[in-house]
């Protein structure tokens, strides 16, 4: 391809779809005349859009649509509610073409969303609650306590040699 | 005669019918190629339209509304019945030229062959560079109603058209270059 021919490139499906400015127009037309490959690509996209709308328009002219309004009409007189998906998709208003689109960021949101507010949601806060017992015991020689939890199953004992004094936790 | 559908009034969904059926079948019938296929898509796009036309706030064209609807319904259909109405050109078993001389003038494709050819290229391609393309040359319609019935921009139009056409370019040229030589 030519450097003038790729510049004409996109303009030349604008001037071929009839939406290119006059102004497009007048250079895409100049080109026209000393390019042969873009004439042929112009003749090729003709060549295409008859070939997809011929058979088209020869299936219509042959169709006689038969039944179909009287079908559309049973239906309708059926009076079936649509399922909450067709109401869902009509209401968001989504086409299959957009409805990929849409899905994706949305569903990789969602998982982020979840994987982040999980652990905190669910995180096992330390229970205040559990059951735990203390028993002071006085004798002549020692003086001891005793700290149960019954749930982390810890015993800690305090051995107090004197009325004032502590001993560290055995 | 929108509103009067929207109340539920059916000799206005009638006219509504009446109007629009050969637009939608031609969307149809250029997705899915098939007569009865095509006709099966017609009636659920009117059966479905009925049951939700509430929901059309006439922010845009009623009938960019329908066409989205109708191909919408058409892409949906072609997944749902797996019948991959356009073959990939690699998975084509029918018309493949073997070897160079397959492709002498004198074996090439005829009209048909190449409509057929076509249509087959046009499965290979991504499904918004499809539904672009059957909006643009098969409908007519102009970038602007078709952005409006894909719900993009006009941008997104051009770029979907310049590529589909060169993907159906590079598929083609070469039964196109014998066509011309015929």
């Amino acid at each position: 391809m030519k450097n003038s021919c790729s510049s004409v490139s996109r303009l030349l499906d604008r001037y071929f779809d009839h939406e290119a400015t006059k102004k497009e127009r007048i250079f895409v037309e100049r080109h026209l005349t000393r390019c042969s490959d873009c004439q042929e690509r112009l003749n090729l996209m003709e060549g295409l859009r008859a070939s997809l709308r011929k058979p088209v328009e020869e299936a219509l002219e042959k169709e006689t649509f038969p039944w179909v309004w009287e079908k559309i009409e049973r239906e309708i007189r059926l009076g079936k509610r649509p399922s909450w998906r067709e109401s869902l998709r009509s209401w968001l208003d989504m086409t299959p073409l957009l409805r990929r689109k849409v899905w994706i960021p949305a569903v990789v949101t969602a998982v982020i969303f979840i994987l982040v507010t999980a652990p905190i949601l669910f995180k096992k806060s330390p229970s205040y609650l559990e059951r735990s017992v203390v028993e002071y015991v006085e004798s002549q020689t020692y003086n001891v306590m005793v700290y149960e939890s019954e749930k982390a199953k810890v015993t800690v004992i305090w051995l107090f040699e004197g009325p004032d004094e502590e001993s560290s936790p055995s | 005669m929108i509103s009067r559908c929207q109340q539920g009034d059916q000799g206005a969904f009638k006219e509504l019918f009446d109007q629009y059926h050969k637009r939608v079948y031609r969307i149809a019938y250029g997705v899915v190629r098939q007569r009865e296929d095509a006709l099966d898509i017609v009636q659920e796009v009117f059966i479905k339209l009925f049951r939700t036309i509430k929901n059309f706030k006439g922010k845009s064209n009623f009938y960019t509304y329908l066409y989205r609807v109708a191909m919408n319904q058409a892409i949906d259909y072609s997944r749902k019945m797996r019948k991959a109405p356009f073959l990939s050109l690699d998975q084509e078993e029918g018309f493949q030229p073997a070897d160079i001389a397959d492709r002498r003038p004198d074996h090439l494709a005829s009209q048909k062959q190449f409509e057929e050819r076509v249509g087959r290229a046009m499965g290979s391609l991504p499904e918004d560079q499809r539904a672009t393309l059957i909006f643009r040359e098969i409908e007519g319609l102009s970038y602007q109603e078709i952005a409006e019935a894909m719900r993009c921009s006009v941008g997104t139009v051009m770029s979907r058209l310049h590529y589909g056409r060169m993907k159906l370019r590079e598929s083609l040229k070469e039964e196109w270059k014998g066509r011309g030589e015929k």
